[in-house]
């Protein structure tokens, strides 16, 4: 298999071609209502992914936010390209030696699915031909783009899919590598890695969704399928071994096909309403009695494949399904799940002779719809990709699910999609910028490693976990207060990191200064830093009241010892039997009562001195 | 050509067809291959701009040591995939809708090659952008002439006004004229006074998105100023685009009440001193204010225009030498005047005097809303006294057309000065509601 990554970043710089900031907004001031239609590229060609996507003949509802201008709405030209956000995508040409432009053209590329309000994307080839180092290997580099991020998609309701305005124009630095990663895990750190280099420019956004990944995989024997925009990192393993098995399973399924000599018949969809009245509760016979269409279309020799028994082979009945959806249609039934819904026995000969899939490998298909026209629609998009099935796998782009599977989304774009932005004058990239950016590099993350390795005796891995948190320097700035540099680190790449797999809870610097003073007063022991901060992040005001909330305060040493005497007394029997070797049963008893209110030094201290005290006496 | 010729590259790679693919080699041995395309206006010097496969322009400034090697001579354009479709096979019958193009971004798409905005050309290229238009009913397009809207003057009004009633004399039962939006509420006054007795309405529409984006607004705009065309009893000059910055309402503006208000918003026009006359919503036409009927025809011209007239725009610190050489060999002049209709006494000189040598002056409101009035402050009892002709609530833009029309009409500035004053295409109204001024 080979694998390649488009990294998206945003950045932090204020938006793209506005006086936007780069923030979103969950206040909707206006919800504007707009429809988009596919226009003829350069030689008057339609991108085929532009053309499924009119096809689909959309209302667009986008929701304006104080975060959000004329611009975004498509109702002013766009300003000159920012400045400093092109600096940032400058920056990383250097980082990574790759040889910026001498001038930056924006382009339009066109995207009709809604996700810009204008149908394009504005986007600008920077510098290509970089490199990078990770874990001993090089990889390619070949282009850095800098583009416009696109509208935050929102609920599908029966008047359009909503848009929201606030992320649309937030510049994105986009960092391709060669189709040279051969593994899932191989993806995910390289990903990683350039996801430091990104951070180490500090001008970049943080939270989920800040930085995004498309993995290109392809594979032996497969097509280039795109996995667009895949937020979570953890995931990208799953995603791009999923994605290969899948290329796998169905080559399986055409070589099957081809040695059964199966076929996708042309004829028009056969109306099999009349035949499926009287049916029981379910969505064909629910959409009969509701007035509504069945129709369907036989596939000669696909029994068995398009939903395989066991479950090991990936769907091609999955397949047929996504691409029903993408007509608007969800109703899909097939031969592979009889007995279900009623059909079966003299039903399903009765189908089987009107839809002429009266051999033993044959199989078929129904759609059930509102009218005949959608399930036409819908019945001419499976067939579509039954017969592509025969042929191998489609290059496609597919949309990352939650659960770490993919779905279809549309055909692959293609280059037609491209042409100029005349609204945007190009930007000369000259030797005296680049010299500038050149002298104010930002330390490499290896480079940043190796300083906190050297000047705060941190490991390797918390060094990194730090990296990752993009915490350096309120770390070094929390440490230049005085905060023991174990104890910070403690808080910034551990704990804080825990409040949220993907997107931490932000807290105040002050707040942090305020946690750390606490714990080194006694106020609360380091071992309750994670209450305290999750109770932060729950929403406690002050680290007082946290502290409080967490169950930790009001515990002095007194009370410490009294507790510890009363554990001693009550195991007696324990101490009498095992002697020093009970030590570590009751030391865990008394950290269960006291943990993060008193330190784990003093407690095992203060146990100490109970059991002695107790053997002193005993022993006459 | 050889390699080793001592041209320079630059020249050699601005003298090659556009659409060439080559490679360049730069000293510091790097290649760049991609099709020559043209740079942008506001290039550097020495600019090439290449497409590379990827389908993204770079621009490479050609250094003297640069060498050029082409590697594939022009292609023909059409390595297309969906070409977008011809127009309908069977042109459906029954009353016909008139397209008058005359240029401007609605009937403007981007040339890929240069990058440049081009006129789309013929009825063919017209309804293959726009393939929803035949639905209802046969359009024929009719192409006048093609011109950017700043481009446009008076003669033009006339040509339109003339190619408008010729269209009707041949039975067209509607007519659209799209236009470049700048000036498109001149031209729809100027039509409303040159035009009389329309058998059928008379739209004019236009785009502030270029229709080869997929997000223009003249798509819609042409649907709903197409179907607002075969109303059956709307008989005048009317402005048909974006009522707000949705795409699914269209207000039907007056042509004598109209303004561009916005430099960019689909909803850049609207009408002052009262609501449209109606709207459009999807198939609905809904008129709400009492419009001017059809007439039984045929339409009449009743041009050409006269000349030399012009808008003087009052400000603080205008001085009476400027104005009076500005309106020096003028015919007639609009001003726009502050408030109620007023200039600064200074300037009362000057306009006595050009007023007695018979040039014919009239006042309107920069305001835009609300009325000129004399009666109030003593500055306009002044210059009523000096003969300024007050318009009421006429819009400037509108009063300079009327004006052009009057002055078509008669060489005598009193007969001008009585068409001014009178009412003829909905231009001075004689009452405004509170909800006028939202």
């Amino acid at each position: 298999m080979r694998a390649g990554l488009e990294v998206h970043q945003q950045l932090a710089t204020g938006k793209l071609f506005c006086a936007c900031p780069s923030e979103l907004s969950e206040t909707v001031t206006r919800t504007v209502e707009r429809r988009l239609r596919a226009t003829g590229g350069e030689n008057h060609a339609i991108d085929p992914a532009a053309a499924f996507q009119a096809s689909r003949n959309l209302t667009y509802l986008y929701e304006a936010t104080p975060t959000s201008c004329l611009v975004e709405l498509d109702e002013e030209p766009p300003h000159p390209l920012n400045g400093e956000a092109l600096d940032v995508a400058l920056t990383m040409a250097l980082l990574l030696g790759a040889r910026p432009l001498d001038e930056v053209e924006v382009m339009r590329k066109i995207v009709v699915d809604g996700s810009n309000t204008s149908g394009f994307q504005r986007t600008a080839l920077v510098a290509v031909d970089g490199r990078l180092e990770v874990g001993g290997r090089s990889y390619s580099i070949p282009t850095i783009c800098l583009e416009e991020d696109a509208c935050r998609r929102g609920a599908e309701s029966k008047l359009g899919v909503h848009f929201r305005l606030d992320r649309l124009g937030i510049p994105l630095v986009e960092i391709a590598t060669g189709p040279e990663i051969q593994s899932g895990e191989e993806a995910r750190t390289v990903a990683e890695e350039i996801g430091l280099l990104l951070r180490a420019t500090r001008r970049v956004r943080r939270g989920i969704g800040s930085i995004r990944e498309d993995v290109n995989v392809s594979a032996e024997g497969g097509a280039r399928v795109e996995l667009k925009g895949v937020q979570e990192l953890r995931l990208v393993p799953q995603y791009v071994d999923g994605e290969v098995a899948r290329q796998r399973a169905l080559l399986e399924v055409r070589d099957e096909l081809s040695r059964r000599h199966a076929s996708v018949p042309n004829d028009a969809p056969t109306d099999v309403t009349e035949e499926l009245r009287g049916l029981g509760s379910g969505p064909l016979g629910d959409t009969v009695r509701r007035g509504g269409a069945v129709l369907g279309i036989a596939l000669l020799g696909f029994s068995g494949l398009l939903a395989p028994p066991g479950g090991t082979r990936e769907r091609l009945g999955r397949e047929l399904a996504d691409h029903a959806r993408t007509t608007g249609v969800r109703g899909l039934f097939h031969s592979d799940e009889i007995p279900s819904q009623g059909i079966e026995g003299g039903i399903n000969l009765a189908l089987r002779n009107r839809l002429r899939a009266t051999g033993p490998q044959d199989a078929f298909v129904l759609v059930a719809a509102p009218t005949p026209e959608e399930a036409n629609r819908a019945l001419a998009a499976i067939r579509a990709r039954a017969a592509q099935a025969l042929e191998g796998i489609p290059a496609e782009t597919r949309d990352p699910l939650p659960d770490g599977r993919t779905r279809f989304s549309r055909p692959l774009p293609g280059r037609d999609r491209m042409y100029p932005e005349t609204d945007v004058p190009p930007i000369a990239v000259s030797a005296e910028r680049l010299r500038t950016l050149r002298a104010h590099l930002p330390e490499r993350p290896s480079e940043t490693r190796a300083r906190l390795l050297a000047k705060y005796s941190l490991s390797e891995d918390v060094a990194r976990a730090l990296q990752k948190a993009a915490d350096v320097d309120r770390f070094e700035e929390l440490v230049a207060r005085g905060h023991t540099s174990a104890l910070v680190a403690q808080l910034l790449a551990r704990e804080i990191p825990a409040t949220g797999d993907d997107e931490p809870f932000d807290f105040p610097t002050e707040l942090l200064d305020e946690l750390l003073t606490a714990v080194e007063h006694g106020t609360f022991a380091k071992e309750g830093i994670g209450p305290v901060v999750a109770a932060l992040a729950a929403g406690a005001p002050t680290v007082a009241d946290a502290i409080a909330k967490s169950g930790l305060s009001g515990m002095d040493r007194t009370q410490l010892e009294s507790i510890a005497s009363a554990i001693v007394a009550k195991n007696e029997a324990l101490i009498a039997s095992r002697g020093e070797g009970a030590f570590s049963p009751l030391m865990g008893d008394l950290m269960r009562e006291v943990r993060g209110r008193r330190d784990g030094q003093e407690v095992a201290e203060v146990l100490r001195v109970a059991l002695a005290r107790r053997s002193a006496p005993g022993t006459t | 050509m050889s390699e080793s010729e001592p041209v320079d590259p630059w020249e050699r790679l601005r003298s090659l067809p556009m659409g060439t693919t080559v490679a360049v080699i730069r000293s510091d041995g790097s290649t760049w291959t991609g099709a020559v395309v043209p740079p942008h206006e506001f290039s550097g010097a020495r600019v090439i701009q290449l497409k590379l496969a990827s389908g993204y322009n770079v621009g490479l400034r050609i250094d003297p040591t640069d060498r050029v090697t082409v590697t594939e001579p022009t292609k023909a354009n059409g390595n297309g995939l969906h070409n977008w479709g011809s127009p309908p096979a069977t042109t459906p019958t029954g009353p016909w809708v008139a397209l008058l193009t005359t240029g401007g971004t609605i009937a403007s798409r981007v040339d890929y090659r240069t990058g440049g905005v081009r006129p789309v050309q013929g009825e063919r290229e017209i309804l293959s952008f726009y393939p929803d238009l035949a639905q209802d009913g046969p359009v024929r397009v009719v192409p006048v002439f093609d011109r950017l809207s700043e481009e446009i003057g008076p003669e033009d009004w006339d040509e339109m006004a003339r190619r408008t009633a010729a269209v009707f004399a041949q039975g067209a039962s509607g007519v659209v004229i799209a236009h470049g939006t700048d000036t498109m509420a001149y031209t729809s006054a100027a039509l409303s006074f040159l035009l009389e007795d329309l058998p059928g309405p008379v739209v004019l529409v236009g785009a502030q998105r270029s229709p080869d984006r997929p997000s223009s607004d003249g798509f819609t705009n042409l649907t709903a100023a197409v179907r607002l065309a075969r109303h059956p009893e709307l008989g005048e000059v009317v402005v048909v685009m974006h009522d707000g910055l949705s795409d699914d309402r269209f207000a039907v503006h007056r042509g004598t009440r109209v303004r561009k208000m916005h430099s960019s918003r689909r909803d850049a026009f609207r009408s002052r001193n009262g609501p449209p006359l109606g709207y459009v919503e999807g198939p609905t036409v809904r008129l709400d204010r009492p419009f001017r009927p059809k007439s039984k025809g045929p339409a009449k011209f009743t041009g050409p225009l006269g000349t030399g007239a012009t808008i003087l725009w009052f400000h603080p610190g205008l001085s009476p030498e400027r104005a009076a050489s500005f309106a020096t060999g003028a015919r007639g002049i609009v001003i726009a005047g502050t408030g109620l209709g007023h200039v600064s006494l200074a300037h009362l000189p000057w306009i006595r005097d050009s007023i007695a040598k018979g040039t014919v002056i009239a006042m309107t409101t920069q305001c835009l809303e609300g009325e000129a009035d004399p009666f109030v402050y003593a500055t306009g009892r002044e210059l009523a006294r000096a003969g300024v002709i007050y318009l009421g609530d006429a819009l400037p833009e509108t009063a300079y057309t009327k004006l052009l029309w009057a002055l078509g009409q008669s060489n005598d500035p009193q007969r001008v000065g009585e068409l001014l004053a009178t009412p003829r295409a909905g231009d001075l109204e004689a009452r405004r509601e509170a909800e006028d001024h939202p």
